[in-house]
């Protein structure tokens, strides 16, 4: 996969409506020389590769995200804007743009061609599923649609991979851009785009005509379009804004007028150059499929199995793979332990770096299992099915149907469900979801709930279920009300929008491309373990220099000395007391544990003491934690953590001043509580971190939800006492 | 909007009116600006035949085809498009 050094490849973009066969195509030619990156500022992937032609002379492909209209709705189709506009910084204008259409659905495809045509770049214009529309029998003159069109036309079909050597051997030659123009504004709002055009100072990479197109979008733009103010003079712009609210005044409709156009041209065009058989509209297979998966009773049905084969999976068939990373790497920690010297130098490669890469690797086949589910479902045409179902349940937090399959997700782990709000295009609504993920209920608290119900609730039955199975429901049940809370302030407040259209295309049924839904997974994986992997890999170390710093005290002398009388008598029984009082004492010592102490003031008035302060400090690196430190903390050891004595040693606890119980039922239920709201995950604060592409949403994300998890216990726990529940 | 069909006012209803099975030639799409235009480069524009093929199981949102394609349309959205019969 190495890369020539010469800039000078050709550059090839591949651009079209969603479900019009991009990615196959992309795929197709690229196989696996892809990479994929951030566009700069926008949580909005790059995808590149490079294809080898058949002189040999290699070019570089750029698959640009699918859209409906260069008049951008969603940061997806900005980019795609800016790109082609040359408003990107980063990526210039391609030299050629293969543009993909599905051939079966020509009328539909050509709205966003005939924008981009009248851009003047050089374009091909590639009828794609020319294998389906033959089987439908459409005959399509694609002579007569280049001489219309005036750019090459070239039938092919990227998932079968016909056409593609003649596509290939496209790319080899130079393409004349097409001079035609579809559309023509009224004179008097003609003139208003002359005058901005000529205004412009733009940059020299700009040709003519893509001038004109950005005169345009500064008449539609409503003050949000950053790259409009980048690239253009403030005053420019307030003049084009100025101008707009004229025309809104003394021309309504005029902001639609070219829609208008460009649509009779393609009604034309389509009765021109399309033949269909009569009666071939209906696609009868869909509609087959339809009213099964769409079925007022069976859709909701079906989906419901479905989601619980996802989340399963994701919950469950995850856990062996990961169980093996965490073997794999515990054998790794103790092989390399065992070559290197007992010191700090070992305790930091085996406890803090390869504990943290460990850490790291068992969230991949959580996010690979769900990825490859969401990439089958969005393949087929399924996702768009699921959000139709789900819409008007979502709706009523201000969200979307395609909130959904996130939200779920997270119930396993935050982390893959954060990854899969991509697939919302809203992007007020794909923040509001990203807020409000990590209330779910993950799988990483579920050994906190054991072990604090196992503790302190009673196994008893109350009507049909029992009093633990009832107080781990209602934990659930508290985190996805705090999401609807959470989801609908945010849509009232910082995410309120305009009028947000949900509009959605509901593509046709296909068979999944395999090909692609493995590079899908491949690269979340990678994106993940790159991306995310060093930030996680780095708190680990740190939160593990916190609990190991600072060693040495006058008690651990001590118990040193004590240790080394018993090793010399024998005693292996007191041997190993000591060894445990020995990790207690570090850990209270260590910075950890101060750090413990420190808060406990704060987190007092919750019926937390300091020990429970450790388990929330070390829980930072991942929730479960907690447990093992806690083990830790009363003497248990923190090697194989056997949950019994754990649960006996929490219930019979004492404070040192006191001498009373520490813990209450009360206190199991005040932490319980502040399991479900805290933000305690850094890694998944790093993944947030990555896919807003700004520190301030994680920021607001830890302030937010470790208020809302400190007043809820607070609540709890002086609620219940004030009741008489303290005892 | 330009080239207004020939038909009375009483009989155009907003698209949310309209039963699955039933179709109707849009009259006027009237939302705000920036969001008619959208609808419009979807291909809802004036003097487009639609259908409602069925609502969600929760009765919202509902599908649409317009021009071969399938739409997925909340009732708050389609109630802003007007159509005559077809």
């Amino acid at each position: 996969m190495s890369r020539r050094p010469e800039p000078a490849l050709r550059r090839i973009a591949i651009l079209g409506n969603p479900n019009a066969g991009k990615s196959t195509l992309f795929n197709a030619l690229t196989g696996l020389r892809q990479k994929v990156a951030n566009y700069p500022g926008v949580t909005v992937e790059k995808k590149t590769g490079t294809c080898d032609l058949p002189s040999g002379a290699r070019v570089e492909i750029i698959d640009l995200p699918g859209s409906y209209s260069l008049q951008p709705a969603s940061p997806d189709e900005m980019v795609v804007r800016d790109v082609l506009l040359g408003l990107q910084d980063d990526t210039p204008p391609p030299d050629v743009i293969v543009f993909v259409v599905d051939a079966t659905n020509l009328e539909r495809h050509l709205y966003l061609a005939l924008q981009v045509i009248e851009l003047g770049r050089p374009l091909i214009l590639a009828l794609n599923m020319m294998d389906a529309a033959d089987a439908a029998g459409l005959r399509i003159d694609t002579a007569a649609l280049e001489r219309q069109l005036g750019v090459p036309v070239l039938g092919i079909s990227a998932a079968k991979g016909t056409g593609l050597d003649a596509l290939r051997a496209f790319l080899e030659r130079d393409v004349e851009p097409s001079t035609r123009y579809f559309r023509e504004w009224p004179a008097h709002l003609q003139r208003v785009i002359d005058r901005l055009q000529e205004r412009l100072p733009m940059r020299a990479t700009l040709p003519e005509r893509a001038r004109r197109d950005v005169a345009v979008a500064m008449l539609l733009d409503h003050g949000d379009d950053d790259a409009l103010a980048r690239n253009v003079p403030a005053e420019s712009l307030a003049d084009a804004h100025m101008l707009a609210s004229r025309l809104d005044e003394f021309s309504p409709g005029w902001r639609a007028g070219d829609v208008m156009g460009r649509y009779e041209a393609i009604t034309a065009l389509v009765t021109e150059a399309v033949n269909a058989p009569v009666g071939s509209t209906r696609d009868e297979r869909r509609e087959k499929i339809d009213r099964v998966l769409t079925h007022r009773v069976w859709g909701p049905v079906i989906f419901v199995l479905l989601m619980g084969a996802v989340f399963q999976s994701v919950f469950a068939w995850a856990q062996p793979l990961m169980n093996l990373i965490d073997w794999g790497m515990t054998h790794v920690g103790n092989a390399v332990g065992s070559v290197m010297a007992e010191g700090p130098l070992r305790s930091l490669v085996v406890d803090g770096v390869i504990a943290g890469v460990g850490t790291t690797l068992t969230f991949v086949p959580q996010i690979a299992i769900l990825f490859l589910f969401l990439s089958l479902l969005e393949d087929t045409g399924y996702m768009a099915r699921a959000a139709f179902i789900m819409d008007r349940v979502m709706s009523r937090v201000g969200l979307s149907g395609r909130s959904f399959i996130p939200l779920l997700s997270s119930f396993a782990c935050a982390i893959p469900g954060i990854m899969a709000t991509r697939s919302i295009d809203n992007r007020r609504d794909r923040f509001a979801t990203i807020m409000i993920a990590p209330f779910m209920s993950c799988s990483a608290r579920l050994p906190v709930y054991a072990l604090l119900i196992g503790a302190f609730v009673p196994n008893r039955w109350i009507g049909f279920i029992t009093l633990p199975g009832l107080t781990l429901f209602s934990m659930y049940f508290l985190g996805i009300l705090a999401a609807v809370v959470v989801a609908w302030v945010l849509k009232k407040t910082l995410l309120r929008g305009g009028f947000p259209l949900y509009v959605m295309e509901l593509p046709p049924y296909r068979m999944p491309n395999w090909r692609g839904v493995f590079t899908t997974v491949r690269e979340r994986s990678i994106l993940f373990t790159r991306n995310a992997g060093t930030v996680i890999l780095a708190i680990t170390v740190v939160l593990w220099f916190l609990a190991s710093y600072p060693k040495g005290s006058a008690e651990m002398s001590r118990l040193d000395a004590t240790r080394a009388e018993a090793v010399a008598t024998g005693d292996t029984v007191l041997v190993q007391a000591l060894d445990r009082e020995k990790a207690a004492v570090s850990l209270e010592h260590s910075f950890a544990g101060r750090a413990g102490r420190f808060i406990e003031p704060a987190i007092a008035p919750l019926g937390f003491d300091w020990r429970i302060g450790i388990g929330l400090i070390t829980s930072l690196a991942a929730r479960e934690v907690m447990v093992s430190t806690m083990a830790t903390v009363f003497n248990l050891g923190s090697g194989e953590v056997d949950v019994k004595p754990l649960r006996s040693a929490l219930r019979e606890a004492t404070d040192a001043r006191t001498g009373r119980r520490a813990y209450t039922p009360l206190t199991g239920l005040s932490l319980m509580v502040f399991y479900v709201l805290a933000c305690q995950c850094m890694s998944t604060l790093a993944v947030v971190r990555r896919e807003t592409n700004s520190w301030r949403w994680p920021i607001a994300m830890l302030l937010m939800m470790n208020t809302m998890a400190w007043i809820a216990s607070f609540t709890v726990y002086q609620g219940g006492r004030w009741l008489g529940f303290g005892a | 909007m330009t080239g207004t069909p020939p038909h009375s006012a009483a009989a155009t209803r907003g698209l949310d009116r309209l039963a699955p099975g039933e179709r109707g030639i849009i009259t006027s799409v009237d939302c705000p600006p920036v969001v008619a235009r959208r609808l419009m480069e979807l291909g809802l524009i004036p003097g487009t035949e639609v259908e409602v093929v069925r609502r969600a199981p929760l009765g919202d949102p509902m599908e649409i085809t317009v021009r071969g394609m399938h739409l997925s349309l909340r009732k708050s959205e389609a109630r802003h498009i007007d159509v005559s019969p077809a």
